[in-house]
C-alpha cells in the first residue's frame, strides 16, 4: 500500500503536467473505444443484414457447391440432416433451398434469371424474404386457380420484362437429370428493389422448384441461423462432425467461408482501422514517455537517496511502472466518463448517412455502434500495454542512477 | 577488539593521469562497535568520500573496506543494495526525505524495502518517532517540518532498519548551531542507549566537541586519530 501511495502522490506532484498527460491518454482511450464501437456496429450491421437477408450464419451444401455451384450437387439425406438441425440447441432456424439459372420469358422478351426454390414456411424464420415483399402476397405451396405455381420476382425481372402481379412467366432451364426444364408460373409478389442483390431472382415454392428442375426431394442448400452469431464457427464444426456420420461429402460452412470476399474486405477494413487506432495511441504515448522521462530527471536526487538506503533497481523500476499504470487507470476512468454519453448516442441514435451506401448488395443508410467484449476491453488493454512499455525505459534509467550521481546532481 | 569498520590503505582517485585527483590516499581507520566518531577536516579533505566508501555508495580505487569483517569493496548490484539496506543507515546533509511521504511513511519506507510486515512496521515507526521526540508529528510532510525536525526524521529513518552502523555526512550543516547541537545530543543519546555505531563528518567546532573520537583527514590522508 505504501508503494502505491508513493506512486500515486508522485503523480500528483506536478498536477498540471499529469492532468495534461492524463487528458491525452483519456482522449486516446475515448477515441479508440468510440471508433471500435462504430466499426463493430457498422460491420456488425452489415453482417446482420448479410446473414439475415439471405446467407444465414451457416450453410450446408454438397461438396464444394458454395464455390462451384452445379445443379447436380445436391443434398439427398434431408430427413436425417433436418433431424440434426432440429435437435441442435444452438440452431434457431434453418431453411432448405434450391437454385438454378434459367431463362425467363414474357412479353416477347427473355432475360437470364436465377430461380430460387424456398420452403415458404421455413424461409421467413431464416431470412427476411417475407419482409422484402413490397407488392402482392408472400408465397405458399398452393397452386393458382389456373393451376400454376406461384412465383415472386425481383424488381429487376419485373422491370426488364415489364411484368407484374398476375402476369404469367415462362421459365426455361436444365433439369438435374439433364432434361430440359420448362414451366409457366404466375407472379404473385414483387420482392426487393432495383438495386438489391436479388433483383434478378425468381422465387418459387420449394416443391414447385424441385419439380421444375427434376430434383425429387433433394435441395442445394440449407441456410441456418444460430443463437450466438459469434459462435457460428464452433457450431459449424460440431455440425460437420455430426453430419459426417450421415454423408462425409456434405460440407458445413460459415458465412465467412461462403461470402469469403466480403469477409476479407471486412477484415481488411477492420485491421486498417485498428492499425490507425494503435498508431494514434502510440503517438499519444510518445508524449507520455516524454512526461515520465521529465519526471525521472526531476527526481534524480530522490532516486539516488532511495538507492542509497538500499532499494534494489527493480524496486525503482516497479515504482515508475506503478506510477504510469496508476496514471493510465485514472485516464481510463476519465475516458470512460467522456466516452459513455458518446457511446450511448452512438448505440441509440447513430449516424444517418446523407447518401445510402451499397456494398456487396447490402445498402447502408444508417450507422449505429455496437458493444462487445472487444470494444469494452481492447482500448483499455491498449492503454495499459503502452503505459507498461513506456515505463520500461524511464524505469531502467531511474534504476541506473547511482547514489553518487544523484548527490552530485543537486 | 570488536572492529565493525576497518579501512585498509583505501585510495579513491578521480580522473586520470594529469587531471587525477586523490580524494583518499591510503587511508586506514578502525572503528569499534558502539563508537561515536566524527571525521573532521577542511573541505576537500576526503570526509564525504570516506563516508561514501564505508557506506558502499562508492568503490575504492584500491584497498579494502571491511564492515563487520565483510569486504564491501568487491560487492556490486543487488548484493551491495541489500547490504546497505540491512547494515547501514544514512543521514544526509540535506535531509533527503521523500517529499510526498509523511514523516511516518518516510521512516516506514526503508522497512518496506526490507520486507518487514505492515503491522511490525507501524509499531517500529511509532517507536522511532518517540525516540527522536517527534510524537504527534508523524503525519506531517517534510515541507511541514522545520529543518531540525526533518533531520530527526532522517535519524529515525536511518535507525528504523536497525542497522549496525549509522553514517551521517555533515548532518548539522543545514541547521542553526543550537538545533545542530541538539541533534548531535540526540544522536549521542541513541548511541549510548542502543549501542549503535555512529560515524559522522563535520567541520563545525561545536559539533566536534560532542564526538568521543575525532579522526582528522588532511588531503585524503588520516592526519590524526584522537580518542577523547
Amino acid at each position: 500500500m505504501l508503494e502505491l501511495r508513493l506512486a500515486y502522490r508522485n503523480i500528483l506532484r506536478q498536477k498540471r503536467r499529469s492532468l495534461l498527460t492524463g487528458i491525452s491518454m483519456a482522449g486516446g482511450f475515448a477515441l479508440c473505444t468510440f471508433s471500435f464501437c462504430l466499426l463493430e456496429g457498422g460491420w456488425g450491421n452489415a453482417v446482420d443484414i448479410f446473414t439475415l437477408d439471405h446467407t444465414g450464419h451457416i450453410q450446408i451444401h454438397s461438396n464444394d457447391y458454395h464455390r462451384r455451384p452445379k445443379i447436380h450437387k445436391t443434398i439427398g439425406e434431408r430427413e436425417s440432416i433436418e433431424q440434426i438441425l432440429t435437435n441442435h440447441q444452438e440452431i434457431t432456424a434453418f431453411a432448405p433451398r434450391v437454385y438454378a439459372p434459367a431463362l425467363a420469358y414474357a412479353n416477347n422478351q427473355t432475360r437470364a434469371v436465377r430461380v430460387v426454390g424456398v420452403d415458404w414456411k421455413l424461409e421467413p424464420t431464416t431470412s427476411r424474404l417475407r419482409q422484402k415483399v413490397h407488392a402482392g402476397d408472400y408465397l405458399d405451396n398452393a397452386m393458382t386457380s389456373d393451376g400454376y405455381a406461384k412465383a415472386m420476382i425481383g424488381a429487376g425481372v419485373a422491370n426488364t420484362l415489364d411484368i407484374g402481379i398476375g402476369d404469367e412467366l415462362v421459365l426455361i432451364s436444365q433439369g438435374a437429370d439433364g432434361s430440359i426444364a420448362n414451366d409457366i408460373v404466375m407472379i404473385t409478389a414483387l420482392v426487393g428493389t432495383r438495386t438489391s442483390w436479388d433483383k434478378m431472382n425468381v422465387y418459387l415454392p420449394l416443391p414447385a422448384a424441385q419439380s421444375f428442375l427434376s430434383m425429387g426431394n433433394r435441395v442445394h442448400e440449407y441456410a441456418l441461423q444460430v443463437a450466438d452469431s459469434n459462435a457460428n464457427e464452433v457450431v459449424a464444426r460440431s455440425l460437420q462432425t455430426e453430419i459426417n456420420h450421415i454423408n462425409p461429402a456434405i460440407t458445413v460452412s460459415t458465412w465467412q467461408v461462403v461470402e469469403e470476399s466480403f469477409y476479407r474486405t471486412m477484415q481488411s477494413d477492420k485491421q486498417g482501422n485498428y492499425f490507425t487506432m494503435v498508431l494514434i495511441v502510440f503517438l499519444v504515448f510518445i508524449g507520455v514517455l516524454n512526461t515520465v522521462l521529465m519526471s525521472i530527471l526531476e527526481r534524480t536526487r530522490e532516486f539516488g537517496v532511495i538507492r542509497a538506503i538500499g532499494s534494489r533497481p527493480i524496486a525503482i523500476i516497479r515504482l515508475i511502472f506503478l506510477e504510469t499504470i496508476i496514471l493510465a487507470t485514472l485516464s481510463i476512468a476519465a475516458g470512460v466518463v467522456i466516452v459513455t454519453p458518446a457511446l450511448y448516442w452512438l448505440l441509440t441514435t447513430g449516424f444517418t448517412l446523407p447518401t445510402p451506401i451499397e456494398f456487396g448488395g447490402v445498402t447502408f443508410d444508417h450507422l449505429t455502434g455496437r458493444l462487445s467484449l472487444f470494444v469494452l476491453t481492447v482500448p483499455a488493454l491498449l492503454i495499459y500495454v503502452f503505459a507498461a512499455l513506456v515505463s520500461i525505459l524511464p524505469g531502467i534509467r531511474a534504476a541506473r542512477i547511482t547514489p553518487q550521481q544523484a548527490m552530485a546532481s543537486h | 577488539m570488536d572492529n565493525i569498520i576497518v579501512t585498509r590503505e583505501v585510495c579513491r582517485y578521480f580522473g586520470s593521469k594529469d587531471t587525477q585527483v586523490k580524494a583518499l590516499d591510503h587511508a586506514s581507520i578502525e572503528i569499534q562497535r558502539g563508537e561515536f566518531t566524527a571525521i573532521i577536516g577542511p573541505s576537500g579533505s576526503g570526509k564525504t568520500t570516506l563516508l561514501q566508501l564505508i557506506g558502499g555508495l562508492d568503490n575504492p580505487s584500491s584497498g579494502q573496506v571491511l564492515l563487520d569483517g565483510t569486504n564491501i569493496a568487491d560487492m556490486t548490484g543487488t548484493t551491495l543494495s541489500d547490504f546497505r539496506r540491512d547494515h547501514i543507515g544514512f543521514i544526509f546533509q540535506a535531509y533527503n526525505l521523500i517529499p510526498v511521504l509523511s514523516a511516518e511513511e518516510n521512516i516506514e519506507y526503508i522497512m518496506l524495502l526490507q520486507g518487514i510486515p505492515a503491522a511490525q512496521r507501524k509499531g517500529r515507526v511509532h517507536e522511532m518517532l518517540r525516540l527522536v521526540d517527534l510524537d504527534g508529528l508523524g503525519d506531517r510532510r517534510p515541507s511541514q517540518l522545520s529543518g531540525g525536525q526533518q533531520q530527526r526524521v532522517a535519524v529515525a529513518r536511518a535507525m528504523a532498519s536497525q542497522p549496525d552502523i549509522i553514517l551521517a555526512d555533515e548532518p548539522t550543516a543545514n541547521l542553526d548551531s543550537k538545533t545542530g547541537v541538539a541533534l548531535l545530543d540526540l544522536m549521542r543519546t541513541l548511541n549510548e542507549e542502543h549501542n549503535m555505531t555512529f560515524v559522522f563528518s563535520t567541520h563545525d567546532e561545536k559539533i566536534m566537541e560532542r564526538a568521543r573520537r575525532l579522526i582528522h583527514l588532511q588531503d585524503g590522508r588520516v592526519d590524526s586519530d584522537q580518542l577523547k
